[in-house]
């Protein structure tokens, strides 16, 4: 029996509004895939329709190879963890752990002995009498990701399980949502609008936009490779910069002189937006010659890399670069040449 | 930076307010409790007279007209919050019945009685259109005046109290709880046995007893009704105090206030320890 | 979860009509001139008139109880104010504890049922300060606790939506004593909270009858339980006035709540 969830064509509208179109992915065993987007996106009404908190208007949804659009969530076998408010508060954290398997009305040893098995997976043992709003909320996540597993279901389904958490302990309990997913080994479809987790603990990422699937890849693919402005714009930082595309393979920055040349004519001519990513930017000390011209407006200091914010000389335009601190040996006010790795720029009508 | 005479000096701004407690409240009720303990010419203490005594059946009395009306009004109470909570989304409607609810809790005691009397009375509207129908409640033997009629009454104010707790409570119950159980595998029923229900408890319980304390200590709208409302204790302190005083005796009537206040406390400080449990987990 | 919308909709009518039959016998029998074994479904919309009202209006006693009311709520609410907002402000600035004191010391009145405030009262200030209970406007400390947990829970929602800190703060350093901090500061941001509190007095005072029945004093509730024998049907009409005119007010208290809150 695979475990695995497959969606296939569906679609989901609320009134007028239509918050999934075409929706199609298949999540196999052992593998965690994120749905990301901005919030409207639709990727929390695909995880309710999978969980059958909302009802598809068409399409299916398949379940270890069985459709399930006409179950009730009761009986899907699913596990669920929710942004906030997961855990039952009037029962303690042994309770809540057994609840799915008093339901299932297995013995009390057998609860007892499982409770033990998952407090040392999630490595909560000893909160086990606890009561929810005597822990913190890094632990009560962690807790309910727990109870979702405690009665082995076929998928894991967290809608944005991390939205909540203070920064550090968000990157905390991801790292341990994405240890004890290894170990079990269950597929997941995990949901957020944060790009950064995404590519941290993603096997793949399907980027959403309106209901649409944008791009499916891994994450490497995904950041470098967008297949959609949209995507190069929501995932990881890009510099968006206004031109002109005057013949087939020339590009020219508004407002100023410098021409680049692009690989293939990817847009006809007219008006463009190039987007290219900080790190796709080589920044020399050189004055004159080739390259932009641009003297340096702003800095940050990050650690092990550092930006700079570049503006060109005669434009509004600014772009940043980002390197390694160590290649980036540069003050405000001086003046450096930019040039362009064009291979892995996108053009762009919008 | 506070030193301990600056201390001293913000804390004395609240003796105004705690003098005038003191004086209004305080010393009212030490004066009822002292005069409730004191022997006088009498064999015993009046606080045991008066619940052993002649007084008894009023305290019995009392106590179940209170129960009842507070059983009754905190299921139908209940079952309206469940019935505005379920109609979230018609504009307007949860803010009428928790408005109507706010003005039919604080009801006085008066135009009640009178709406009531109007209205249930031997020459009621309500039962002249009951024997319309032929439903003769007058010959049945129900009187407004009598225990079922004060009953009655007293659930005008009484439902809406409940509403007023139980509104705030069902909106904490939240969504994600349930959702939560279904992914568990939970029935409707499991869910509502398991988990609504056992989160609701204190708000349930501890509404019926503010009901309970709330109809223990009515007074006016008993008065109005007369007859059967004169076996109610508040009302027979009054008699008591405002009638023939046997010397040696008054002390009862002190003694019965001081058992109204006992009550009165035991049941709201119940109420208050139950609330706060309720509210710890609608964080 | 499967609570039917029919059956929500249907428990709101029957409990609805529970709700609107007394007031409605009771705006009848102010109102129609028909006696209820009379009344048949000829002569329902027959013989209404508010004259019993009127006459009611017109006498002496009505007017004296009325005004007396009237006054007795003013200054219950100036009162409470008065007593209120300085000391809630200061809570305000000191600890939580003190705030939780004080907040514990505004629910002791629910402790005490009025049927058992006022008997202490009447025995604690007979022999000692006997003009207390001589004078009408001895029952206004009384009210004014009666009123307490309603009046303080209003007013703590209007102090918890500002900085006290920094207000006082602000006004101290600038010059101003307390009195001028509290009058001219605090209170005009609370005005909505302040608004609200005081018609919540002059509901509790309009309606109240315990304490001024034992008390005899002659009030608007009392002067309905006495003249009902001799002018029932404008008796009954002045109670549906208060009822109305009760409802105004708390209806009131709400559209000032909900502004405090944004």
């Amino acid at each position: 029996m695979n475990r695995n969830i497959e969606f296939r064509d569906v679609a989901k509208s609320f009134g007028s509004v239509k918050a999934l179109v075409d929706f199609a992915i298949r999540v196999d065993e052992g593998e965690l895939v994120t749905l990301l987007g901005p919030s409207g996106c639709g990727k929390s009404t695909a995880l309710r329709v999978a969980a059958g908190f909302e009802v598809c208007d068409s399409g299916d949804v398949l379940i270890g190879g069985t459709s399930v659009v006409a179950l009730p969530a009761s009986k899907r076998g699913i596990g669920m963890v929710f942004q906030n408010y997961s855990l039952f508060p009037h029962l303690t954290v042994h309770e809540n752990l057994e609840f799915g398997m008093k339901v299932r009305k297995m013995s009390r040893s057998q609860r007892t002995a499982r409770v033990g098995e998952l407090l040392d997976l999630v490595r909560l043992a000893g909160l086990a009498e606890r009561y929810p709003h005597q822990i913190s909320g890094g632990q009560q996540q962690r807790v309910a990701l727990a109870r979702a597993l405690a009665i082995e279901p076929q998928v894991l389904l967290l809608d944005e399980p991390l939205s909540a958490l203070d920064a550090t302990v968000r990157v905390e309990v991801r790292e341990e949502i994405r240890r004890i997913q290894r170990t079990s080994g269950i597929a997941t479809v995990f949901v957020t609008h944060d790009q950064e987790e995404a590519l941290a603990i993603s096997d793949r990422i399907c980027v959403m936009c309106d209901g649409q699937v944008e791009q499916i890849a891994t994450p490497h693919v995904v950041y470098r490779s967008p297949a959609t402005p949209f995507v190069a714009r929501f995932v990881g930082k890009v510099n968006d910069l206004a031109v002109e595309i005057t013949a087939s393979s020339r590009v020219r920055l508004r407002g100023h002189a410098f021409e680049f040349s692009v690989p293939q004519s990817q847009v006809q001519s007219g008006e463009a937006r190039l987007l290219i990513r900080p790190e796709d930017i080589r920044v020399t000390s050189s004055a004159g010659g080739e390259g932009l011209q641009g003297r340096v407006d702003g800095l940050q200091f990050g650690g092990a890399t550092t930006s700079l914010d570049v503006a060109i000389a005669g434009t509004n335009h600014v772009v940043r670069v980002s390197d390694s601190t160590r290649a980036m040996q540069f003050g405000i006010g001086d003046v450096v040449s930019l040039v362009f790795d064009m291979e892995r720029a996108l053009l762009t009508r919008e | 930076m506070a030193g301990s005479s600056k201390r001293r000096a913000r804390h004395l701004v609240f003796l105004p307010y705690v003098a005038f407690l003191a004086i209004f409240l305080g010393w009212p009720g030490l004066y009822v409790f002292r005069s409730a303990f004191a022997k006088g010419t009498a064999e015993r203490s009046p606080m045991i007279e008066a619940v052993t005594g002649q007084f008894r059946g009023s305290f019995v009395f009392s106590l179940q007209l209170s129960f009842i009306s507070a059983s009754i009004g905190a299921v139908i109470g209940a079952l309206v919050a469940v019935a505005v909570v379920r109609l979230d989304t018609v504009r307007g409607l949860r803010s009428t019945v928790v408005g109507y609810s706010a003005v039919a809790a604080n009801m006085g005691g008066i135009p009640l009685a009178f709406a009531f009397l109007a209205a249930f009375g031997m020459q009621g509207l309500a039962t002249r259109l009951l024997r319309e129908i032929n439903v003769d409640i007058i010959g049945w033997g129900f009187r407004i005046s009598d225990f079922w009629g004060i009953v009655l009454v007293y659930l005008y104010f009484q439902i809406p109290l409940m509403t007023l707790v139980l509104v705030p409570a069902l909106d904490g119950l939240r969504r994600t709880w349930a959702e939560a159980a279904q992914s568990l595998g939970a029935s409707s029923a499991q869910y509502w046995r398991l988990v609504a229900l056992p989160i609701l408890t204190p708000a349930l319980l501890g509404g019926f007893l503010l009901l309970v304390a709330n109809a223990f200590a009515a007074y006016a709208t008993a008065f109005a009704l007369s007859s059967g409302g004169s076996r109610l204790v508040p009302v027979q302190i009054r008699f008591f105090l405002q009638g023939d005083t046997i010397t040696g005796k008054t002390n009862l009537g002190y003694a019965l206030a001081a058992w109204m206040v006992i009550i009165t406390a035991l049941l709201v400080t119940g109420f208050q320890l139950l609330m706060r449990r309720a509210e710890r987990w609608r964080r | 979860m499967k609570i039917s919308r029919i059956g929500a909709w249907l428990t709101l009518a029957i409990v609805a009509t529970f709700y609107i039959v007394p007031m409605l016998a009771m705006t009848r029998f102010a109102f129609q001139r028909v006696p209820v074994i009379k009344l048949s479904w000829g002569n329902v919309f027959q013989k209404w008139t508010i004259q019993p009202i009127i006459d009611s209006f017109g006498s002496p006693d009505f007017q004296r109880a009325a005004s007396l009311s009237i006054m007795l709520a003013i200054a219950t609410a100036l009162a409470t104010i008065a007593v209120l907002l300085p000391t809630m402000t200061f809570a305000h600035l000191g600890s939580p504890r003190t705030r939780r004191l004080i907040e514990i010391s505004a629910v002791l009145p629910f402790v005490v049922p009025a049927i058992a405030l006022v008997v202490g009262f009447a025995g604690a200030f007979r022999d000692t300060l006997p003009i207390l209970i001589r004078s009408s406007f001895g029952l206004v400390p009384l009210y004014v606790i009666t009123a307490l947990p309603f009046t303080h829970r209003t007013l703590e929602n209007g102090l918890a939506a500002l900085d006290i800190r920094t207000l006082v703060n602000a006004s101290r350093s600038l010059g101003a004593s307390w009195w001028r901090t509290i009058a001219f500061v605090i209170a005009p941001n609370m005005r909505a909270s302040i608004a609200t509190a005081s018609f919540l007095a002059f509901t509790v005072v309009l309606g109240e009858f315990t304490i001024a029945s034992l008390l005899l004093k002659n009030t608007l509730p009392l002067y309905l339980s006495y003249a009902q024998g001799s002018n029932p049907q404008g008796t009954f009409g002045l109670g549906i006035v208060l009822v109305v005119i009760s409802t105004v007010f708390v209806a009131m208290s709400n559209r000032f709540g909900k502004k405090v809150r944004t």
